[in-house]
C-alpha cells in the first residue's frame, strides 16, 4: 500500500515551528517594504486614513475591471512548493497576516494537514499594487488557485486552470523536471495558458538553477530569461512575482456588456452557509438576488449571495466579467452542482461553456461498516462526504461476505486512503474496504458485454464462454537518473509494458514513456520503482484506452467456500504466481481456528494454489486461583472484543484488516 | 465490566441502597422473555445466590522462603539465611517478627469484618493459601482459627485445607497442625526433576519431595492433593510423564495440574515467551495436557475441573464454592473475597493493607457488595466458572435466572462446536445428546430445547483445551 503512504511528508509540525520563528519576530502590521498593497483602494478608504478601527466596508469590485484581473493556477510537481509559494504571496498582498495560520495556509483538511500535501485546490483572491518605475501605481485584482501535485488530484488541476489565464510552473532547483511538472507543464500548454516558470528552493545547498533553466529550455521550449529564481522560504526574489505575472499573463477576456456566463468549477457544503459554488464569470455580471439558472440541470435560484475568498469567503454584493469568486443558492446539496455546468441568468438564452470531460475513475473498492449493524451511520456519512468530493463515484452493493456497503470509484490509491481518513476522521465511521480494481470489461460467446468494478459480480462459472476481455491502460511517465534505465525498463516489461519513448533530458537524466495495464502501477509499481532507484524517479500517468486482454476471475475459498470480497481478476499469466501470493498472505493474517481452515486459490472450478492453517491446540488458562477470576475474566473480555474485529465467513473469522491488505499482491 | 476495586470502596457501612435497581436495569436487557415469578422467586435463583452469608474462606499466608522464578502471586519472601539447612523444627520462623505481626493484622482484618446477613452460619471450609502457610508456626495457624471461629463459627467437620511445600514441616508440625483442624493439605510439588525445579527457582529438590510425600502419609492426611505444572521450561514429554507416573504412585486423593503461566514481570516472564524454546511449543504443551488427562484418569482420577483430578470423594470443596459462583470471604493480603455480589481485592502490599485493616475498623472501608449486581456479569461469571467444571453449564437452571433465549442463542452459537466435538450436550440424565440431534433441536423453539438440553460442558481434554475460545463465545452472546 506504499502508493498511499508515499505522498505523506511528517516534517509538517517541524516545518511549522521554523516558520512561526521566522516570522514571530515581524510586527504585525509592519508592511513588507518590498510591495505596496491596495487595500486602500480596494476598500475604498481615503487615502489618508491609516489606521481605522471600523469594520472594513464592503470591498469594491467594481474597480477592476477585465483589465486589472489576473486569474493564475499554481501548479507543480508534488511538494515542489506551491502552497508554501501561495503563502508568501498572500502575505506579500496582506490577503493573510504574517507569522498568523499556519503555514500552507490554505491546505484546509486534517488530511492535508497530516500528510503534508494538497489534496483540494483552494482559491484565494488578492488585491495588489502593482509599482512600475515612472508610472502611476495602479491596483489589481489578482486570484490564486494552489493546486495538488499527487498524480490522483491531476483532476484538480485541470479544473483549476480553466479558470485561468496563466500558470506559475514552479520547479524545485535542486530535483529539477519531474513527472508531474511534466504532466501539469501539458494541462496549461493544451489549455492555452501563459506560463510563468518559477525556479523555487534556490535557496537550498544542492540548487542547481541552471541545470533546471536548461531543462525547462530542452523540454518545454521555455525562454530561459524569462524564468524567475525565487524561494519561498527565505522570500528571496519573491518581489519578481507578481509583476511578472500582470505583466505576462493576458487579462480574462470575457465580454462585460454580453449576457452572464459563468463556469461552476468547484463546490462544496458548509454548515452555516449551505451549498457553495465557486464560479468563474467568463462574460457578464452577476448581483445579489440576481436569478439564475444552471444549464446541466436546468434548475433556477435567487443569489442569496456572492462574494470572493479573501482567503475566507468574504461578500461583495457581486462579481464582475473575469473575476472569480464564490455563489450561495439555497442549493440543497452539491449534486445539483454539477461541476464544469455553466451558470447564467434565468431566462436568457447562451452557449453553454465546454466544461469539463467527466472524471475517470480509476481504481473501485468496496467500502462496508467494520461493524455491519452500522449501516445507516456509514450511508449518512458518505453523502456526506461525497458533498464535498464529487470525484468519489458511490453505488450500493452487498457481499455475503461483508453484508451491506457501497463500492466506491476513485481517482487513485491515494485518492482512495484520502476517502477512508476523511470517513473516518471527520464522521467518525469504521470502515473495511475490500481489495482495489481496475474496471474490466468482458465479452460472451452470445455476444453481451459486461463490465466488472467488482470481481466478485463477474461469474466464476459463466453460462457462455468468455470470448474477450479488455482491461484500462494508462501513458506513463517515468524521469529518472540514466544509471537506473535498466532495471525500471525490466520492471516495466515484468508489468505488462510497452515502451513508446526514450529521451535524455539532459547528461543524467533519462525520460520515459510507457503505455503500461493500469491494474500493474495501481498498487505496488510506485514502491517498487522509488526502491529500485533509490527514490530518484518520478512518476506520472494519465489514463489511454482499454486494451485486450487475457484475464481470468481468481477465486478466494475458505474451507470450501468462496468469499466474495476476497475475489480478484488477474492477467491469465499472472493468475498462478498471484493464488499463490494471495494464499500465502491469507495464511499470515488469519489466525489458527479451532479448526483447520483450508485455503484455496481457483479460477473457475481448477484450485491453483492451496495451504491449510492449523487448528488452534491450546488456549486456556488453567490458573484461576484463590477465587481470584478477575484477571481471567477481563481476558476473555478482551478476546470476546477481538472477535468484534473479526467477520465471519462460514466458521472462519477473518480479521478486518485482511481484506485490505492482501491488496499488495501483485 | 466487573465490579472489582482493588482499593477499598470508602462508602458508609449501614447506609447502603436497598433499592435493586442494577438488577432490574440488568432483567431488562436480558430477560425480556422470562415470566416475573421467575424473577421474583429468590431462594434459589442463580442471580441471588451471592445475596446469602458466606460459607468458606480463603486466608492468605504469604510468607515463602523466596520467590519461585513462575511467580506472581502477593508473597513475602523471608530470605534463605536464617533456615538453612538446620531441621524444621529448630528455625527461626516462630519468633519471626514479619510473620507475627503480619498475622495480628490478618486477626485484626477478621475480627473487623462486620456483614450485614440476618444470619451467620458456621464455616464449612477454611483454606489456607500463599504464599506458604506451612512456614508459618502452627501457634499462629491456632490463633488465626480461633478468630474465625469465635467471629463466624466453623463447622466440626468443615474442610480445612493448607498449602505445604516440601522442605519446610517435619511430622510434628504436621501433627500439630492437624491437631487444630487442618485435615486437607496440597503439597506444591511442580516437578519430579531436580533439574526443573531449579529452573523454576524453588527451594527445595526432589528428594524433600519424597520426604514431605512420606510425612504426609505417614502423619495419617487422607484427604491430601498434589500440585504440578506442565510447560515448564526444558521439560520434556519422557519429564512430564515420569512426573505424571510418580505422582500416580504416590497416590494422593487429588491433584492439581496448572498449565504453566508466564506472568508480566516474573523472572520467567523477562526471559521466556510462551510457545518458544525452551517452552514446549503450543503444540507439545497441549501433548502435555492431553497426557495428564489420560494418564490420571487411567489411574482412576475424575477431571472435575479444568486442572483438579481427584479420587472418588475427593473434590476440593473449597474450589466448588468458586466455580459455582457461590460467595466467600477472604482475609490477607492481595486476597479476593466475594460477597453480596461484590468481587474485592485487597491490597497487594503490605503497606496499603496495613492502611486497608485500619479503615476497615475504622469504619471507612467496606468490601461487602449490597446485594445489586450487574446480571450480564453475573451470567458471564457463571458461564466461565460453570465451563471449567466437568458438570458443565446447567441449562434449566441458567434459563430460568436469565431467560430462555438466551439459552437459546448460546445453544446457536456452540452448535458447530457440538458438531466438531468441542463441546458436549448432554439431557437430564446426563447421556449425551448427539449433535445431529443437537442440530434439529436448536432449530426448535426454547421450550423443545428445555425439555431435551439439560447440560452443556467442554469435552475432556480437546474442549477444556479450548476453553478461553469457547467460553468467550458464549460472553458475545450475552454482551454483544
Ligand atoms: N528549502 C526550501 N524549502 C521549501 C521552499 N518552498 C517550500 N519548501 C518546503 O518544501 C516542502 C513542500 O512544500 P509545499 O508547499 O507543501 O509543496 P506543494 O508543492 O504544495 O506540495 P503538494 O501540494 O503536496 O504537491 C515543505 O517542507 C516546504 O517547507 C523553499 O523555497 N526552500
Ligand atoms: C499459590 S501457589 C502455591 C505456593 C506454594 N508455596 C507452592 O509453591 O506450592 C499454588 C499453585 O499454583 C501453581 N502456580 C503458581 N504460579 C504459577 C504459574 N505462573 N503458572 C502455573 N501455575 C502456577 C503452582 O502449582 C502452585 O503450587
Ligand atoms: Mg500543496
Amino acid at each position: 500500500m506504499g502508493s498511499m503512504y508515499r505522498a505523506s511528508k511528517t516534517l509538517k509540525s517541524s516545518r511549522q515551528a521554523a516558520f512561526s520563528l521566522l516570522f514571530n519576530s515581524v510586527k504585525p502590521n509592519r508592511r513588507d517594504p518590498l510591495c505596496v498593497v491596495g487595500l486602500h483602494q480596494a476598500y475604498g478608504f481615503s487615502s489618508d486614513s491609516k489606521q481605522n478601527s471600523r469594520e472594513p466596508p464592503a470591498i469594491d469590485l467594481t474597480q477592476f475591471p477585465s483589465e486589472k484581473i489576473r486569474n493564475f493556477s499554481i501548479i507543480a510537481h508534488i511538494d515542489h512548493g506551491k502552497s508554501t509559494l501561495a503563502d508568501r504571496l498572500m502575505e506579500l498582498t496582506g490577503t493573510i497576516k504574517k507569522g498568523h495560520g499556519q503555514p500552507q495556509y490554505l491546505d484546509k483538511l486534517q488530511v492535508e494537514r497530516e500528510r503534508g500535501i494538497t489534496v483540494k485546490a483552494q482559491t484565494a483572491t488578492m488585491f495588489y499594487e502593482n509599482k512600475v518605475k515612472d508610472q502611476d501605481p495602479s491596483g489589481f485584482l489578482l486570484n490564486l488557485i494552489d493546486t495538488p501535485g499527487h498524480v490522483d488530484f491531476s483532476y484538480e488541476v485541470s479544473r483549476s486552470l480553466s479558470a485561468c489565464q496563466g500558470a506559475l510552473l514552479v520547479v524545485d532547483a535542486a530535483q529539477g523536471v519531474q513527472a508531474q511538472t511534466v504532466a501539469n507543464f501539458y494541462l496549461a500548454f493544451e489549455a492555452n495558458l501563459t506560463i510563468v516558470p518559477v525556479i523555487n528552493k534556490i535557496d537550498q545547498p544542492t540548487a542547481d538553477p541552471d541545470r533546471v533553466k536548461a531543462q525547462l529550455k530542452s523540454m518545454f521550449d521555455l525562454d530561459t530569461d524569462e524564468v524567475l529564481l525565487v524561494s519561498a522560504k527565505t522570500g528571496l526574489g519573491l518581489e519578481h512575482v507578481l509583476p511578472a505575472v500582470i505583466e505576462r499573463i493576458p487579462p480574462p477576456p470575457g465580454i462585460s456588456d454580453s449576457p452572464l456566463r459563468m463556469l461552476l468549477f468547484d463546490s462544496f457544503f458548509n454548515e452555516y452557509k449551505g451549498v457553495v459554488c465557486y464560479v468563474s464569470v467568463v462574460d457578464g455580471m452577476l448581483r445579489k438576488g440576481d436569478k439564475v439558472s444552471f444549464a446541466a440541470t436546468n434548475q433556477s435560484y435567487e443569489v442569496l449571495d456572492v462574494g470572493i475568498m479573501h482567503p475566507e469567503l468574504t461578500s461583495t454584493g457581486m462579481l464582475l466579467t473575469g473575476q472569480v469568486g464564490y455563489i450561495v443558492t439555497g442549493m440543497r446539496t452539491t449534486k445539483e452542482a454539477r461541476i464544469g455546468d455553466t451558470i447564467f441568468r434565468t431566462k436568457t438564452t447562451v452557449v453553454p461553456l465546454p466544461g469539463f470531460k467527466p472524471v475517470r475513475h480509476m481504481v473501485f473498492s468496496g467500502v462496508y461498516p467494520a461493524d455491519g449493524s452500522d449501516f445507516e451511520a456509514l450511508t449518512h456519512a458518505i453523502e456526506k462526504l461525497t458533498c464535498n468530493d464529487a470525484s468519489v463515484s458511490v453505488a450500493k452493493e452487498t457481499s455475503a461476505a461483508l453484508g451491506m456497503g457501497f463500492r466506491c470509484g476513485f481517482l487513485g490509491l491515494l485518492h482512495m486512503d484520502v476517502f477512508h481518513q476523511r470517513l473516518e476522521q471527520e464522521y467518525g465511521t469504521q470502515v473495511i474496504s475490500t481489495i482495489p480494481t481496475v474496471p474490466y470489461t468482458f465479452e460472451y460467446s452470445d455476444g453481451s458485454k459486461l463490465q466488472v468494478q467488482n470481481p466478485a459480480a463477474l461469474p466464476s462459472n459463466p453460462k457462455y464462454r468468455v470470448t474477450a476481455s479488455w482491461e484500462p491502460t494508462v501513458i506513463a511517465t517515468i524521469i529518472l537518473p540514466s544509471e537506473y534505465v535498466g532495471a525500471v525498463i525490466n520492471l516495466c516489461s515484468d508489468r505488462r509494458g510497452q515502451q513508446l519513448e526514450y529521451t535524455f533530458i539532459d547528461a543524467q537524466r533519462v525520460f520515459l514513456k510507457y503505455q503500461l495495464p493500469l491494474r500493474e502501477i495501481v498498487v505496488d509499481f510506485y514502491d517498487e520503482l522509488k526502491s529500485i532507484t533509490s527514490g530518484y524517479a518520478s512518476f506520472d500517468y494519465e489514463d489511454a484506452e482499454y486494451q485486450k486482454s487475457d484475464l481470468v476471475k481468481l477465486d478466494i475459498l475458505l474451507n470450501g467456500q468462496a468469499v466474495d470480497a476476497l475475489a480478484t481478476i488477474v492477467h491469465n499469466q499472472k493468475a498462478y504466481r498471484v493464488g499463490k501470493e494471495l494464499v500465502e498472505k491469507l495464511k499470515n493474517f488469519i489466525e489458527r481456528q479451532m479448526f483447520e481452515v483450508m485455503i484455496q486459490a481457483a479460477i473457475g472450478s481448477k484450485i491453483i494454489a492451496r495451504d491449510t492453517i492449523s487448528a488452534m491446540r491450546k488456549n486456556v488458562l488453567a490458573k484461576c486461583y484463590g477465587g481470584d477470576i478477575t484477571r481471567k475474566k477481563k481476558l476473555l473480555e478482551k478476546q470476546k472484543e477481538g472477535k468484534k474485529r473479526m467477520k465471519r465467513v462460514g466458521s472462519v473469522d477473518i480479521p478486518h484488516e485482511a481484506f485490505q491488505q492482501i491488496l499488495k499482491v501483485s | 465490566m466487573l465490579r472489582t476495586t482493588s482499593s477499598p470502596i470508602f462508602s458508609s457501612f449501614r447506609g447502603r441502597p436497598k433499592t435493586p435497581r442494577l438488577i432490574f436495569k440488568a432483567f431488562s436487557v436480558l430477560l425480556e422473555d422470562s415470566p416475573p415469578s421467575a424473577r421474583r422467586n429468590a431462594s434459589t435463583n442463580l442471580t441471588t445466590l451471592h445475596q446469602g452469608p458466606p460459607t468458606s474462606a480463603y486466608v492468605h499466608l504469604p510468607f515463602c522462603r523466596k520467590r519461585c522464578h513462575y511467580c506472581d502471586f502477593p508473597i513475602l519472601a523471608l530470605g534463605s539465611s536464617s533456615v538453612s539447612n538446620a531441621p524444621y523444627e529448630e528455625r527461626q520462623e516462630e519468633d519471626d517478627p514479619r510473620i507475627t505481626n503480619y498475622v495480628n493484622l490478618l486477626v485484626r482484618e477478621i475480627n473487623a469484618t462486620r456483614t450485614c446477613f440476618d444470619t451467620n452460619p458456621n464455616l464449612k471450609t477454611v483454606f489456607f493459601g500463599g504464599g506458604t502457610p506451612s512456614l508459618v508456626p502452627p501457634k499462629l495457624v491456632s490463633l488465626v482459627l480461633e478468630t474465625l471461629s469465635s467471629r463466624f463459627g466453623l463447622c466440626p467437620d468443615a474442610e480445612i485445607s493448607m498449602e505445604m511445600d516440601p522442605g519446610t514441616f517435619g511430622g510434628e508440625k504436621l501433627k500439630e497442625l492437624m491437631g487444630l483442624g487442618v485435615n486437607r493439605v496440597s503439597l506444591g510439588v511442580q516437578a519430579f526433576q531436580d533439574e526443573l525445579l531449579k529452573a523454576c527457582g524453588r527451594a527445595h529438590g526432589v528428594s524433600e519431595v519424597y520426604e514431605a510425600i512420606e510425612i504426609v502419609k505417614a502423619c495419617g492426611v487422607e484427604n491430601w492433593s498434589m500440585d504440578l505444572i506442565s510447560s515448564l521450561p526444558h521439560q520434556t514429554l519422557e519429564m512430564w510423564e515420569e512426573s505424571l507416573r510418580l505422582a500416580i504412585e504416590s497416590q494422593p486423593s487429588h491433584v492439581s495440574v496448572y498449565d504453566l503461566q508466564v506472568e508480566q514481570g516474573t523472572k520467567f516472564g523477562n526471559v521466556y515467551t510462551p510457545g518458544q524454546s525452551p517452552l514446549p511449543s503450543e503444540t507439545q504443551s497441549a501433548e502435555f495436557y492431553k497426557t495428564a488427562s489420560s494418564m490420571l484418569r487411567g489411574a482412576g482420577y475424575e477431571h472435575y475441573e479444568v486442572s483438579s483430578y481427584s479420587k472418588e470423594g475427593f473434590k476440593c470443596k473449597h474450589n466448588l464454592i468458586y466455580w459455582k459462583n457461590k460467595p466467600f470471604y477472604a482475609f490477607g493480603l492481595g486476597s479476593a473475597s466475594y460477597v453480596g455480589g461484590l468481587r474485592f481485592s485487597r491490597p497487594r502490599r503490605l503497606k496499603e493493607y496495613t492502611k486497608y485493616v485500619a479503615d476497615l475498623e475504622n469504619g471507612a472501608a467496606n468490601w461487602c457488595g449490597d446485594g445489586n449486581v450487574d446480571l450480564k456479569d453475573v451470567a458471564t461469571d457463571i458461564i466461565m466458572l460453570s465451563f471449567r467444571t466437568s458438570k458443565g453449564l446447567e441449562l434449566k437452571e441458567f434459563g430460568e435466572a436469565f431467560g430462555r433465549k438466551v439459552v437459546k442463542s448460546i445453544c446457536k452459537v456452540y452448535e458447530p462446536y457440538v458438531e466438531s466435538g468441542h463441546i458436549v450436550c448432554l439431557d437430564d440424565m446426563r447421556k449425551e445428546v448427539m449433535s445431529d440431534e443437537f442440530k434439529k433441536l436448536v432449530g426448535n423453539d426454547e421450550k423443545k430445547i428445555e425439555d431435551h438440553v439439560r447440560y452443556l460442558r467442554l469435552r475432556d481434554p480437546d474442549g477444556f483445551l479450548l476453553s478461553n475460545e469457547l467460553i468467550s463465545l458464549a460472553f458475545g452472546v450475552i454482551s454483544p
